[in-house]
């Protein structure tokens, strides 16, 4: 086996629909508890089942995009390019080639798909944009914010459902202690725009699904009935402990393991009654010595979406049945009513892990599951 | 440290299904380029594409709600599997990693179409549950009951070969002994009218390595390896079509669809590569290059080759000739290429290769393949904007 | 102005056709495009320029065409000079439309 480096977590940078900038903005959004979900303000949603969701404030990213670096820059792109900056900031890293990339996302450029499209359907070949097209593949984030930050190692980007910014993190720590970078900028990013949001709702994937009860995102709750949309990019310094130290960066917290699996179900379905037959988190505290009592704090990915908290809940519970851990521990921590559900949540759900091991607690689970069975989990500790 | 083998190898790409197939057209030289019949590509400067053949899509799998790209995939990754005579337990902690980019934007595109030529809702929407690159490993890890880690990745023109070293790096941090690694990519008007709007399209065609190349010719694949701990397949008596030695994945960081001008990032991950192969340069007889047909790449993979194994240093040629740019599946269809290469003894030649340009001084087999016996050969996948990825395989 | 414009055309309405193309095409702020004149420079790399690259000139040059119905063959001349500032670029433009 490949000798394994050991991986911390030296900065951090976000922007969302509660803050923007380094660990400070994600530390006092994560303190101050308050949601960013309200009715969406961008786009007109008549017509529509949902109305809610967290946009980010616009003031919030331009202010920190030089003109000459936004003009051509998709918004999906400038949220990534922007938070990403603000990690490499808050860290003090330098680019170059041990520097790499990971960019975990949900969605992608919808909008500039549609503008492409759109462009062809309305004008024919005097419509099409040779400017737009790049951005319609989901590489286009990645690739910008490598360019960016000077990032010459990998740059990579994880499509997946929900879990897609907890994905990008536990990958990014897999290229650190293998080697393949000595530093990643990992996490996630997704934008609300109204031809995404108008369809996912149209095809009940947004609360209120089904059309019962009040819109709104109740993760883990008796009247939880589907997630609601946000949007945000949120990302991770995660570097190899040596250089770190070598460095004098500062260091946060210890990225002690992480590890993802999947649980063979039909797409799109959530099922609470299929187990895990190699569960990630029973790997990763087998492998790390951590026992479940231990474990101070869990963060879960459960966003409202009733089959996904349900079967979050039951995968939990089976991994870790009460006896065996702290009280406090259920439910899982959820991030969705504060920030809405985007690729951001899963570097943000490891940030607070982080934040919590800097107070002293002991270590964090940031546990994933999404409707698919794309499984995740992230042990954050205090680095010794 | 037991060294990672492929022990499967599944293709569905312009010549047909399986990759017996696959090889066959490849050591003919044939070149399925051809017209586009899926979609109207009336008024655009290139109109044509390596398309998987229609009756070879008909026989796949059975199609109701699934994607073309959908079908591609579960038809290799099936043959992938098989092949390496893999068990339900095997698969069961099998780890999964996709390469895709397009996912299932043909029908999402169908119905878009729809809906606007009508002006009302179109009940093609459930297209839209499989338009994302992710829908392949949501369908094949639920089809195979696969059940370690599963990701898609998605890099540009580098996913499939990106595919193969992360799905490597698995293996070698010791998480699972097995992985399905690959890529896919169908056909979409989306890529087909984009790379028509950047002008990098050939009308004809297209000639790698050409003095008077004109651009690439799309494809549309899909290719799976089943990359195993050398030790772990040994033991169940699995084949053996050869060792991944190493893998290099680097960025340029300089712009978003042009290469760096020196072919710095290429040069890097070949460099990586054979590091991480623990060869030298002069050990490689035969590079599968990325060689894209396009002026400005195919140009600077030379120097980049230039630098890396000098003037002349190893044969070099490339398949897109044949089968086009296969998009994400392209680094996975040239990492089997390159393997049944090593297998067969035969390097598969770069086709319409009449006019060599002088400032690509290398033996590209033009025109017929070449018997050869190659040990070790490097694969080359430079992702549009940068993105790199090369791999190093042993006979 | 695309289709049937040509005669008469002054280089003013070129101008101010070019400009519209940068905000609704190349992205520009409208306030950046308010102060640029037929002297700016347009290359990424020249002091002062509005930084277009390779990208933002192929996208500059197919609505060109479209706008004006012309053809900028790019493949076989060397366009450098004229695509060096609006000036140079408008008069190339006049030029192919037959009027300059």
């Amino acid at each position: 086996m490949n000798e394994q480096r050991r991986v911390v977590i030296t900065g951090m940078g976000t922007v969302n629909a509660s803050s923007a900038g380094g660990t400070d903005a994600v530390l006092s959004s994560l303190a101050l508890r308050r949601s960013a979900i309200r009715t969406v303000r961008t786009f007109a949603t008549d017509g529509c089942p949902s109305r809610l969701g967290a946009e980010v404030e616009e003031l919030a990213l331009t202010t920190r995009l030089h003109p000459d670096v936004g003009r051509r820059l998709p918004r999906v792109c400038q949220l990534t390019v922007v938070a990403c900056r603000l990690a490499v900031e808050d860290s003090r890293i330098e680019g170059g080639p041990q520097l790499g990339v990971v960019v975990g996302t949900e969605y992608g450029d919808i909008r500039s798909t549609v503008d492409f499209v759109e462009g062809f359907i309305r004008y024919r070949h005097s419509g099409l944009s040779p400017m737009t097209f790049p951005n319609v593949l989901m590489s286009s984030m990645a690739g910008a914010a490598a360019i960016a930050i000077g990032a010459k190692a990998p740059s990579v980007t994880v499509n997946q459902a929900t879990v897609a910014g907890d994905l990008a993190v536990a990958r990014a720590a897999a290229l650190v202690a293998g080697g393949r970078a000595t530093a990643v900028v990992a996490g996630g990013v997704d934008e609300l725009c109204e031809a995404l949001y108008r369809r996912l709702a149209q095809m009940g994937a947004l609360s209120p699904m089904r059309g019962m009860g009040v819109e709104g995102c109740h993760p883990f709750a008796p009247d939880h009935n589907g997630p609601v949309l946000g949007e945000g990019a949120t990302f991770l310094v995660l570097e190899d402990l040596a250089y770190a130290r070598a460095r004098g960066a500062t260091i946060r917290a210890e990225v002690l393991g992480a590890a993802w699996g999947n649980i063979p179900t039909a797409p799109h379905t959530a099922r609470r009654s299929r187990a895990d037959a190699h569960s990630p988190v029973l790997r990763l505290l087998d492998h790390s010595g951590i026992a479940p009592r231990a474990l101070a704090r869990c963060y879960g990915s459960g966003n409202g979406d009733p089959e996904v908290d349900d079967w979050e809940r039951a995968l939990l519970a089976r991994d870790l049945p009460d006896d065996s851990c702290r009280p406090g521990l259920w439910p899982p921590v959820s991030l969705a009513p504060l920030f809405g559900q985007h690729a951001g949540l899963g570097a943000l759900r490891v940030a607070a892990g982080a934040l919590d091991v800097t107070q002293g607690t002991g270590p964090v689970l940031v546990h994933g599951i999404a409707r698919g069975g794309c499984r995740t989990a992230i042990l954050v500790g205090s680095p010794v | 440290m037991t060294g990672i083998v492929v022990s499967g190898l599944g293709v569905v790409g312009p010549y047909g299904a399986g990759a017996k197939t696959f090889w066959a057209g490849l050591a003919a030289g044939a070149c399925p380029i051809r017209p586009i019949t899926l979609f109207d590509t009336d008024g655009f400067r290139s109109r044509i594409a390596a398309e998987v053949p229609a009756d070879v899509v008909a026989g796949l799998v059975p199609s109701r709600r699934r994607s073309r790209a959908d079908r591609l995939a579960l038809a290799a990754a099936h043959e992938a599997v098989a092949d390496a005579g893999l068990s339900p337990r095997d698969l069961a902690r099998a780890a999964l990693i996709v390469g895709a980019i397009g996912g299932g934007m043909l029908e999402g595109e169908d119905w878009y179409w729809e809906e606007t030529r009508t002006g009302r809702p179109s009940p093609g929407i459930g297209a839209l549950r499989s338009i994302l690159p992710s829908t392949h490993a949501e369908t094949l890890g639920h089809e195979l009951r696969l059940g370690g880690p599963k990701e898609t990745v998605v890099m540009a023109c580098a996913s499939g070969a990106a595919s193969i070293a992360l799905g490597a790096d698995l293996i070698r941090d010791g998480v699972v002994p097995l992985v399905l690694a690959g890529g896919v990519d169908a056909l979409t008007r989306i890529c087909f009218m984009g790379f028509n709007a950047l002008k990098l399209l050939d009308p004809e065609p297209c000639r790698p390595f050409d003095r008077t190349r004109r651009g690439m010719s799309i494809g549309e694949a899909a290719a799976f390896l089943v990359l195993e701990d050398a030790e772990h397949c040994q033991a169940r008596g699995g084949r053996d079509y050869g060792k991944l030695r190493g893998a290099g994945i680097t960025t340029d960081a300089h712009h978003i669809t042009a290469p760096h001008s020196e072919g710095e990032g290429m040069i890097r991950a070949m460099t990586l590569a054979l590091d991480a192969a623990r060869v030298t340069a002069a050990e490689i007889q035969y590079v599968n290059a990325h060689g894209t047909g396009t002026q400005q790449n195919d140009r600077t993979e030379a120097l980049a080759l230039r630098r890396v194994f000098g003037d002349g240093g190893v044969l070099v040629s490339s398949i897109k000739s044949m089968v086009g740019h296969t998009m994400a599946a392209a680094g996975a269809i040239e990492a089997v290429a390159t393997l049944l290469t090593l297998q067969h003894g035969v390097i598969p030649p770069t086709v319409h290769l009449t006019d060599p340009d002088p400032e690509i001084p290398f033996d590209c087999i033009a025109g017929v393949a070449r018997p050869s016996q190659i040990e070790l050969a490097l694969s080359n996948s430079f992702g549009f904007g940068g993105q790199n990825a090369t791999l190093v395989f042993q006979k | 102005m695309a289709d049937g414009g040509r005669v008469g055309v002054t280089q003013k309405e070129v101008l101010d056709e070019l400009k519209a193309i940068l905000v609704e095409r190349l992205m520009f702020d409208p306030s950046r495009v308010a102060e640029v004149t037929s002297e700016t420079r347009l290359p990424a790399g020249v002091e002062g320029s509005l930084g277009l690259d390779s990208l933002d000139f192929l996208e500059l040059s197919i609505t060109i065409e479209h706008r004006f119905g012309i053809v900028i063959d790019g493949e076989t001349q060397d366009l450098t000079e004229t695509f060096f500032s609006l000036d140079s670029l408008s008069r190339f433009v006049l030029g192919r439309m037959g009027v300059a």
